[in-house]
């Protein structure tokens, strides 16, 4: 797109916002908001290059551009395409983070990078040389930049086998990347302890299940479990004690 | 000749005083679009090292992008014959700062701000734009002057909480 025409004449854009905070007119808006749709596309253009359909962007950019009409103010002296390209761009952008597309990204690069890969061998044939970036971009539709960051950096996002040898250096035995793999998570365990407990806890004796319960699972407090169980505070306290010690060790056995 | 040798100095001790941890990755490219391409190429491979996400990679990259064009807008209105733009990145451990220097000759040295004809209008309005959505896509937009004429833009992105 020439640069020409993506900011409408201001003389005739100003003279409607005029009108349109006049009014309010619904007519008036929809005329904006068109005269300015070269704007949305100009902005959506520039950020075509990250893996979502243009339409898409320019979609999502004409919700900014809609919005900022509707609250743009002539009077304040900004020109409308200055007070509109934030709010227009900021809709673009959380359009990205919205499609996590932190995560599409490495696989559009990754499933570049295996075109590009296969291109190269097919072309290398095809050609009796080693093709040109150029060439390779032509054949999986792609332009040079973007094959040449497919190259360099979809290989990083490559799926790897876990039997693949890895080396540190060159004269050690070589390893596997299985053995690189880190260990169990100890933290994790402690979670599926939580549900050997309550069988744990089944295992106590009538009043020491009581007053666990009532400690812990109701929040009472000594002296109400006390009351509760018609038993003094002192013998709460003494036998919650051993419930928690037998529960402790009940636990450290099924381990 | 000494002059000249005066300004390495001073650009190396710069380099050397001031950033300790930091690295610099310097490229001049020639004043024209088939170029951006390698600095934008250039940014990826210097800012995805740095562990920014892919999104705030490509926010610095169309950043870089559009000070490249603005300064090649620049070349083109006042007729620079083979001109230059030099883009400087700085990697420190909290932040990525680029400066995109065209050594367009302006003789004004003022920057984009400058008494414009009414053709040139059109390509202002590009040019704002540009600067605009640097201001969006990046944390600090600086413009200044650069020495021996021309425009320095800088651009700083800091980086994630490790």
């Amino acid at each position: 797109m020439s640069s020409a025409n993506f900011v409408p004449d201001d003389s005739e854009a100003e003279r409607l916002f005029r009108e349109y905070a006049r009014a309010r007119d619904e007519q008036v808006r929809e005329q904006l908001i068109a005269m300015h749709q070269n704007l949305v596309r100009f902005l959506a253009g520039k950020f075509a290059n990250r893996g979502e359909p243009l339409e898409d962007l320019v979609q999502v950019g004409a919700i900014g551009l809609v919005n900022a009409v509707d609250r743009y103010d002539a009077e304040r002296g900004n020109k409308f395409s200055t007070y509109a390209t934030p709010t227009i761009v900021g809709e673009i952008r959380r359009y990205f983070r919205d499609k996590a597309w932190s995560l599409k990204v490495p696989r559009r690069l990754q499933e570049l990078n295996q075109a590009a890969n296969k291109a190269v061998d097919a072309l290398a044939v095809k050609l009796g040389r080693s093709p040109t970036v150029a060439e390779i971009a032509k054949a999986i539709g792609a332009t040079e930049e973007e094959t040449l960051e497919a190259i360099e950096l979809g290989n990083a996002y490559d799926t790897v086998s876990l039997d693949s040898r890895m080396s540190l250096e060159s004269d050690s035995a070589p390893m596997t990347l299985a053995e690189f793999v880190g260990g169990e998570d100890e933290a994790l365990k402690s979670l599926q302890q939580y549900g050997d407990l309550s069988a744990a806890i089944e295992a106590l004796e009538e009043r020491e299940k009581a007053i666990i319960q009532l400690r812990f699972f109701k929040d009472l407090s000594q002296a109400e479990v006390a009351k509760n169980l018609n038993i003094s505070q002192m013998h709460v306290s003494r036998l919650q004690h051993r419930a928690l010690a037998s529960l402790k060790k009940l636990l450290l056995e099924q381990k | 000749m000494s002059n000249e040798n005066d300004r390495l100095n001073s650009q190396t001790d710069r380099e050397v005083s001031s950033e300790d941890a930091a690295a610099t990755v310097t490229l001049t490219i020639p004043c024209t679009p088939e170029y951006v391409g390698t600095a934008r190429l250039t940014i990826l491979g210097v800012a995805s090292r740095m562990g920014f996400s892919y999104d705030q990679v490509e926010d610095i990259r169309l950043a870089v992008g559009e000070a490249c064009a603005n300064a090649i807008e620049r070349a083109k209105i006042l007729k620079v014959e083979n001109p230059l733009i030099t883009i400087r990145s700085l990697v420190e451990p909290s932040k990525l700062t680029v400066e995109v220097e065209d050594h367009t000759d302006n003789p004004s040295g003022e920057g984009i701000d400058q008494d414009k004809p009414a053709a040139e209008i059109e390509s202002m309005n590009s040019q704002e734009l540009g600067a605009l959505l640097m201001e969006i896509l990046v944390d600090e937009v600086s413009v200044e002057p650069a020495s021996g004429g021309g425009t320095r833009v800088r651009l700083v992105k800091f980086a994630n909480e490790s």
